[in-house]
């Protein structure tokens, strides 16, 4: 080491370049926004910035009664509402102890995995927008989610904030063609599912990109809170659909998929493998379902709860979403608590980051799914 | 190469397949009936007034407190020489379009079917230049039903 | 000196200027044709339909897009360096458009038929990197500067194995006049001879133009347009043209090169207007192929892109000049280049599955930043 280059008086001065990505910057997925200490093309540092987003959702929850919060946590997570809703009308149900109508819970699953399978389709379209593809995965996807959210304006009239679960069961009854028209869905989403695997799951310059980038231990992974297809990726087996279940998930077959290296391809596969387990479920809620009461006969019009405390989680499409909830009695929320599964998960940025290249800290974010307004609520 | 090949077969297959986009503003999509854009009154056309009768119910289940709701006794009650059953009426009624969040919790706890969520695509289409066009008085809100070009579909 | 064009005597230098003048009037019209193509075609990969708003099937697109250009305010950001900011367009557009001379439209439809035709086509090309290296650094903005360090190393990189590639097929024709080139294949195309040749050619050839899915410099998702960021109004669409101009000039020497140009299969004594369908043809699959890879593959990383140049095209490239240099030598059966060439793709997709079958990641980088982080 006797290079003249290496002696101090010659030695270079070099300065990390610090890059801005966001809050207005195509891959960020919203408003988020994420500075990158940058030597050369290698991430040296991440200093994310959330909190764009905020519009106090949980706060507003506690001015308003219990049937008033559904459309704010609508808004928490737009793009799987139904799956925020849920957690949202379960908590209610379990601190008001109201018993929900079989046909009612049927109805919820179908809703929430066809919500899932729409989410998933949104990552896995703006995750091949995030590796390069022009959008074509965009396009793909977004026809899918267009054929979804059709079915779901059919049912409750809106395509992204339904407000149609209330706390004891449905809004209203679904429309007569409702199983025909979940069939004809499903059909369609399969073709999508197929042609966003065969655009990228096995092309060659798809895996290069992912394989091995953002690797995160499963250790790791627990200790940051990650929950969801971020964490199942890593090779930890935990679906509180299957753990802790909720409605007839116990009733269904499905299996819980996981990866094995934490790697941002391995996210992807679960996400996608993830979409043929929801299909499986909704077939067979379909054959379930019976004609029956969607809400309790007996329903106060004006919803009290006895005074306690809940906590009530379910599996929404990028992991575990939280409701607590604190009652002192009255018509609405003491507390309303929203634990994010993407706050958790967006953590983790930092460790899956760092040593990879400026292009991969654009998948790993996309990878993570993450939706801002969850983040910040 | 394999999975190259697979990619550009995927795209390939797409190519021949009929693109899926609606041309927007020249064709709209038929809604369904449950659509909800924004909510309207409804016009009672058996005797020319409207349902409403200013209870202020709805005023007091908006999350977003987007309603201003007046009442009136009604100048064509039975008991005036009218023939309307409905003793009081609405006077005065503001929906700030620019705050509804279109949750539909209006039209349910409405006890008279007097409020329902549009479903035409006028009540998508309702852009203006400013915020303050977004606030419907009662006139606005009426007309439309009491064209008759609005059915809404109001939950059994 | 005098020359003839259409028939009439005239200097030199008049003809010269006559026919660059067509070639650049026809090229803006070209360039216009090739963006609303690739809008359409690009649409209908992903089951869209296009532009459509402006004329029937959205045909006066493009010429919305210009004239919305032309009339947008000309920025420049303040802490730009105004000369290199203000140059750096010329110094991508100009190269490009040089390149004209030498394109062989047709048998005889060049501007000049040069001896060193395809050294000065690739010399002359090799300059825009210069361009964006100097946007990207006058931008004053860390996208662009990113982008344009991308763009040179990049263009550096690939510009190799595609000469060498090129080169290979002049030992072929025993020439380097493009015309030479392309009346030589009058029976059969040099692709034929040179499968790898030509596969490797377009490949390098996406790269030089910076498309999908070697675009890591303009980069939507991550540098956020790269070198183009800072640019609006006319000179952003000087870097569209310089783009598409290229696009065309390349597809058109490609096909001249390895799929016989005008000259296969009609021969050459067939009237122009044949040929310069022909060509037209020949040209039209190469960009609409060049489309179809834009709408289909996802982008490279910058080390995978620069590894595969130098790891994988470079010795190959190198290795098909040489079997080239003993075929010719020893007067070999032209049919052991095809073998060759044959052989050379399976290398080719061997190298391909072992670049992804590697337990990828770094973790020597990643340890690496680790320890500069804590340190």
């Amino acid at each position: 080491m006797t290079s003249v280059l290496l002696q101090p008086e010659h030695e270079f001065e070099t300065q990390d370049i610090f890059v801005n990505m966001g809050p207005q910057h195509p891959s960020t997925h919203g408003v988020f926004r994420m500075v990158l200490a940058v030597d050369g093309e290698v991430v040296r540092d991440v200093l994310p910035y959330i909190g764009y987003l905020h519009r106090g959702a949980e706060k507003l929850c506690e001015t308003m009664d219990y049937r008033q919060g559904i459309g704010f946590m609508d808004r928490t997570e737009y793009l799987a509402a139904f799956n925020a809703e849920l957690s949202y009308v379960m908590a209610v149900e379990k601190l008001a102890g109201i018993e929900v109508p079989e046909r009612a819970q049927w109805i919820r699953m179908i809703l929430c995995e066809l919500n899932r399978l729409s989410s998933h389709f949104m990552f896995l379209g703006a995750f091949g927008v995030d590796v390069g593809v022009l959008g074509t995965s965009f396009t793909y996807a977004f026809r899918e989610r267009e054929v979804i959210f059709d079915l779901f304006e059919e049912i409750c009239g809106d395509r992204m904030m339904y407000s149609y679960f209330r706390v004891g069961g449905l809004a209203w009854e679904v429309t007569d063609n409702f199983v025909a028209r979940v069939h004809q869905v499903l059909a369609s989403a399969r073709q999508g599912i197929e042609d966003l695997d065969g655009l990228l799951t096995a092309n060659e310059i798809f895996q290069a990109r992912t394989k091995g980038i953002g690797h995160i231990s499963a250790a790791d992974a627990i200790d940051w809170g990650m929950s969801g297809p971020s964490l199942r990726a890593t090779g930890v087996s935990l679906d509180i659909r299957r753990d802790e279940p909720y409605l007839f998930y116990p009733e269904v077959k499905f299996d819980v998929i996981t990866g094995t290296n934490g790697d941002v391809y391995d996210r992807y596969i679960c996400r996608l493998q993830e979409m043929y387990q929801s299909i499986r479920i909704i077939e067979q809620c379909l054959q379930r379902l019976q004609p029956g009461p969607i809400v309790p006969e007996r329903m106060s019009r004006l919803l009290r709860t006895p005074p306690g405390e809940v906590y009530l989680r379910t599996e929404a499409p990028r992991g575990e979403y939280g409701v607590y909830m604190v009652s002192n009695g009255g018509n609405r929320p003491w507390r309303c608590k929203v634990r994010s599964a993407c706050l958790s998960n967006l953590q983790a940025l930092r460790d899956m980051t760092v040593g990879h290249y400026v292009s991969d800290a654009v998948l790993v974010l996309g990878s993570i799914d993450i939706v801002l307004s969850e983040v910040d609520r | 190469m394999k999975g190259l090949i697979r990619s550009f077969l995927t795209t390939g297959s797409t190519f021949l397949r009929k693109p899926v986009t609606r041309e927007y503003p020249e064709t709209h999509r038929e809604l369904p009936e449950r659509d909800r854009a924004f909510p309207l009154l409804l016009w009672d056309q058996d005797v020319h007034e409207p349902f409403c009768t200013g209870c202020h119910a709805c005023e007091r289940a908006c999350p977003v407190e987007c309603m201003t709701v007046m009442m009136k006794d009604n100048p064509a009650h039975t008991s005036q020489g009218g023939t309307s059953s409905r003793r009081k009426i609405i006077d005065k009624f503001w929906i700030d379009y620019g705050r509804c969040m279109r949750c539909n919790i209006c039209v349910e706890v409405c006890n008279f079917d007097a409020i329902g969520m549009n479903n035409t695509w006028s009540g998508h289409e309702s852009s203006t230049a400013d915020r303050l066009d977004l606030v419907m008085d009662l006139q606005q809100l009426l007309s439309q039903s009491r064209a008759g070009a609005v059915k809404p579909w109001i939950a059994p | 000196m005098t020359a003839e064009f259409l028939g009439i005597e005239m200097p030199v230098l008049l003809e010269a200027f006559i026919k660059v003048n067509i070639v650049v009037l026809a090229m803006t019209v070209v360039v216009m044709a090739l963006i609303y193509l690739e809008r359409k075609i690009i649409g209908r990969f992903q089951m869209r339909l296009g532009p459509t708003r402006t004329g029937p099937f959205g045909l006066l697109q493009s010429i919305a897009d210009a004239l919305k250009l032309v009339g947008k305010e000309d920025l420049r950001p303040t802490g730009a360096d105004p000369w290199v900011f203000e140059l750096s367009i010329y110094f991508i557009f100009v190269p490009v458009f040089v390149g004209f001379v030498v394109v062989p439209f047709a048998i005889g439809w060049e501007i000049r038929a040069l001896e060193l035709g395809l050294l000065y086509l690739l010399a002359t090309s090799s300059v825009s990197g210069l361009g964006f290296a100097m946007a990207g650094w006058a931008s004053d903005n860390r996208y662009a500067m990113l982008g344009g360090l991308r763009a040179v190393a990049q263009g550096v990189a690939y510009e190799i194995p595609l000469v060498v590639t090129l080169l290979a097929v002049a030992m072929l024709s025993g020439s380097l006049n493009l015309r030479e080139i392309m009346l030589d294949q009058g029976t059969v195309p040099n692709i034929v001879w040179q499968p790898l040749g030509f596969i490797m050619f377009y490949i390098a050839m996406l790269a030089e133009l910076n498309r999908a899915p070697f675009d890591i410099a303009v980069g939507e998702s991550e540098t956020a347009g790269g070198p183009h960021i800072e640019f609006s109004g006319i000179r952003w669409s000087m870097f569209q043209l310089a783009e598409y101009a290229h696009l065309w000039i390349m597809s058109i020497v490609g096909s001249a090169i390895f799929l016989g140009g005008s000259a296969w299969p009609l021969g050459e004594d067939l009237g122009t207007p044949f040929q310069l369908l022909l060509m037209g043809i020949k040209s039209s699959a190469l960009i609409f192929l060049a489309m179809w890879t834009r709408a289909s593959l996802p982008r490279l990383r910058i080390d995978q892109l620069m590894g595969f140049a130098w790891k994988v095209l470079m010795p190959l490239a190198f290795i098909q000049v040489l079997v080239n240099g003993f075929v010719i030598v020893y007067d070999l059966p032209l049919l052991l280049l095809t073998v060759q060439g044959l052989i050379g793709i399976v290398v080719l997709n061997w190298a391909i599955q072992r670049a992804v079958a590697r337990p990828a990641g770094r973790p020597g980088i990643a340890a690496w930043a680790a320890s500069e982080a804590t340190s």
